[in-house]
């Protein structure tokens, strides 16, 4: 018996990733588009632009002394000495952790990443009640500890930073891991095998490669830290002067029905998310460039 | 710098990617890591490279045992499979990475740099290109800045991971003939990894064959093709024709073919395999006794120098692929349906109990 075995087994490796449309008519694509464009409209430019069209209703004098407000700065600063705490620990903890997600392997890695996302996963209200049943003076968990020391958590600046911390948490590293996952580790391997020292493949290769994820994410994170309603709301207590953030300082205006005022300051959060919408299709045409080979 | 593994055994949860691997490679040595996919090729690589710990075993450089060592302190260039370019760097600064990330009082100086890397761009023929990015290039450009990235920072060692698998056959070709050329020009020791056959054979001066994380042979181009120790090896190393039989006190028996075996004297009646490689057939136009086949042609291709002929053996039905030089084939004036005489003029006989194909 005799057979003939072909042995010349080639690969291609050709990942030649052609982007293609869908050859339809061109009904479909206008109507659906019509559509989205619609939606879009009702659900998010008419609420923003109301925002500040009622913000202005009354001239900018009243738009100009609503934010001036001492009592309205006060609730300002203590929102950016939040923003200023929160968001460079969170950014180290998510770089951190998604760098160790996406690039090594290692035992818990799947409780590490539910551990992420719990606050995603629980209501802020709750998170702030946790906060409370942990720190409070009267009846926390920890009470007789805060007591003898005489450190005030709840209703204080730093229930709100805690509260702040944990719901803003999971941003960083939820951005980045896939990312991270997606780019893989052979850049940092071939670092590695140039010499290149672990922090030195960290800043030079693992950093510029995430570089606009992370501002992005980390933009996202001074939102939520700025705008946090729920959470902020339960641990605070709302002394004003004090314990009050912008968001918060918003709805006293807004029970006290002092439209105008209360729109002016949220002027300010949507002033924000105008910011983050723009550094997020910067940051999403980058990663495109970035990742195009 | 030579490189002897010793004893390396590699696990992947329960599956064993490779299995106690001995091997010594020579001072400037080219030696081609040849094996299908999945064979442990790219392991082995990246556990000489310090990339991947080795379960069990030693990685010896010049005598001294790295097997401990980091991947930073045992000084290997690697070129990895999908060449692992600094995609926000440009190429010149893809090439003076290894020499700026050093300790600042072994860095070269900036002027130093400039013209190690200008260097590094003339050898690999891309001094115009040096201000684009990776993702502004062609494949076979991408392949050679990584060779030059690798090569700028001086190693001893050279680790090549398929260093042309993307490419097309042509510039394949060109590429592995310039690292023929620029391996002979420095004293460096080169290891790369290829599943194309006909690549380990034109450039490497030694090939290791493996197989399911195993060595199956290690020898010259010549020695693994014309002496295969295995049928394994005989598969991998081109195309070759099965001949299933028995042999019987050195006679060996394959339909109406027979042929004398005498390194099999001691057989007693044992079913075997003959390989015999398709250039190694010899076809006449008329019987010859009992070491001739009959056989009709079925496939003619006569494109180039050699003639590529499939036949179908006219005793069992069996195909038989022959090559033939050009003018034998005009000699005997052979055509389609034609009954011819066959015979193996080399052949290797196995014993199929003593391996698993
Ligand atoms: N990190 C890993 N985890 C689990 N299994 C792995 C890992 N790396 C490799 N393997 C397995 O080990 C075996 C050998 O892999 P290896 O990459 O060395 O093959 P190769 O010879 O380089 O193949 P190819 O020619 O396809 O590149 C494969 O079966 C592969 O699935
Ligand atoms: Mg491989």
């Amino acid at each position: 018996m005799a057979g003939v075995i072909p042995i010349n087994v080639r690969r291609t490796n050709q990942n030649k990733a052609r982007e293609r449309t869908l050859q339809t008519s061109k009904v479909i694509p206008i109507f659906l588009t019509a559509i989205a464009l619609i939606f879009f409209i009702l659900m998010l430019i008419v609420p923003l632009v109301s925002v500040f069209v009622k913000a202005f209703e009354q001239g900018a004098g009243l738009y100009y002394a609503a934010i001036s407000d001492p009592i309205a700065f006060k609730a300002i600063k203590l929102t950016l000495i939040t923003i200023s705490i929160v968001v460079p620990i969170n950014t180290v903890f998510g770089l951190i952790a998604a760098w160790a997600i996406a690039k090594f392997k290692f035992k818990g890695k799947n409780l590490l990443i539910t551990f992420i996302d719990l606050p995603f996963a629980i209501s802020p209200v709750v998170a702030g009640l946790i906060f409370v049943l942990l720190f409070s003076t009267s009846y926390g968990l920890f009470a007789p500890l805060l007591n003898a020391w005489g450190i005030k958590i709840i209703f204080a600046p730093a229930g709100i930073v805690l509260a702040t911390l944990f719901v803003t948490l999971p941003f960083v590293a939820r951005e980045l891991i896939p990312l991270m996952e997606a780019q893989g580790t052979s850049e940092e391997e071939a670092a590695l095998t140039l010499g290149a020292s672990g922090f030195k493949t960290f800043l030079f290769i693992t950093l510029p490669n995430i570089k606009w994820a992370l501002i992005y994410s980390i933009m996202l994170t001074a939102a939520r830290a700025a705008g946090e309603f729920g959470a902020v709301s339960v641990v605070s207590g709302h002394i004003r002067g004090l314990t009050n953030t912008v968001p918060l300082h918003v709805e006293i205006l807004y029970n006290e029905y002092k439209f105008s005022a209360a729109f002016a300051v949220a002027s300010l959060l949507t002033v924000i998310a105008i910011i983050n919408v723009i550094i997020k299709n910067i940051a999403d045409w980058k990663i495109k460039q970035q990742t195009k080979i | 710098m030579s490189i002897e593994i010793s004893n390396i055994t590699k696990t992947f949860d329960s599956f064993k990617a490779l299995n106690n691997i001995h091997l010594k490679i020579n001072t400037g040595e080219l030696v081609a890591l040849l094996g299908p996919s999945g064979s442990g090729k790219t392991t082995l690589l990246r556990i000489i490279a310090g990339l991947e710990r080795a379960d069990g075993g030693s990685i010896i450089f010049d005598g001294k045992d790295n097997t401990k060592k980091t991947t930073q302190d045992r000084k290997v260039g690697f070129v990895f499979q999908h060449y692992a370019l600094f995609k926000h760097m440009t190429v010149f600064e893809n090439i003076a990475f290894g020499l700026k990330v050093r300790p600042s009082k072994l860095r070269p100086s900036k002027e130093e740099i400039n013209k190690k890397v200008h260097e590094l761009l003339a050898l690999v023929k891309m001094e115009e290109l040096a201000k684009r990015y990776p993702s502004q290039l062609s494949g076979g450009q991408r392949q050679r800045i990584a060779l030059a990235r690798a090569l700028v920072v001086e190693p001893k060692v050279l680790l090549l991971d398929e260093p042309f698998g993307a490419l097309d056959a042509k510039v394949r070709k060109d590429l592995r003939r310039w690292l023929r050329k620029l391996h002979d020009k420095y004293p460096i020791t080169s290891v790369f990894v290829t599943h194309d056959q006909e690549e380990a054979l034109d450039v490497a001066d030694r090939i290791v064959i493996l197989n399911q994380g195993k060595i199956e042979q290690i020898g010259t181009p010549e020695e693994v093709y014309d002496n295969p120790v295995n049928p394994f090896v005989y598969n991998f190393l081109g195309n070759v024709n099965l001949f299933h039989g028995r042999v019987h006190k050195g006679k060996a028996e394959f339909g109406s073919l027979k042929l004398d075996v005498p390194e099999h004297l001691e057989a007693r009646d044992r079913q075997v395999v003959s390989y015999t490689r398709p250039h190694d057939i010899e076809i006449c136009l008329e019987a010859q006794g009992h070491e001739f086949i009959a056989a009709e042609i079925i496939f003619i291709r006569a494109i180039g120098p050699i003639v590529n002929l499939e036949m179908k053996r006219v005793d069992n039905g069996e195909y038989i692929e022959a090559e033939i030089s050009k003018e034998n084939y005009r000699n005997l004036k052979l055509k389609l349906g034609q009954i011819v005489y066959v015979k193996p003029r080399d052949f290797r006989i196995f014993i199929p109990e003593d391996y698993v194909i």
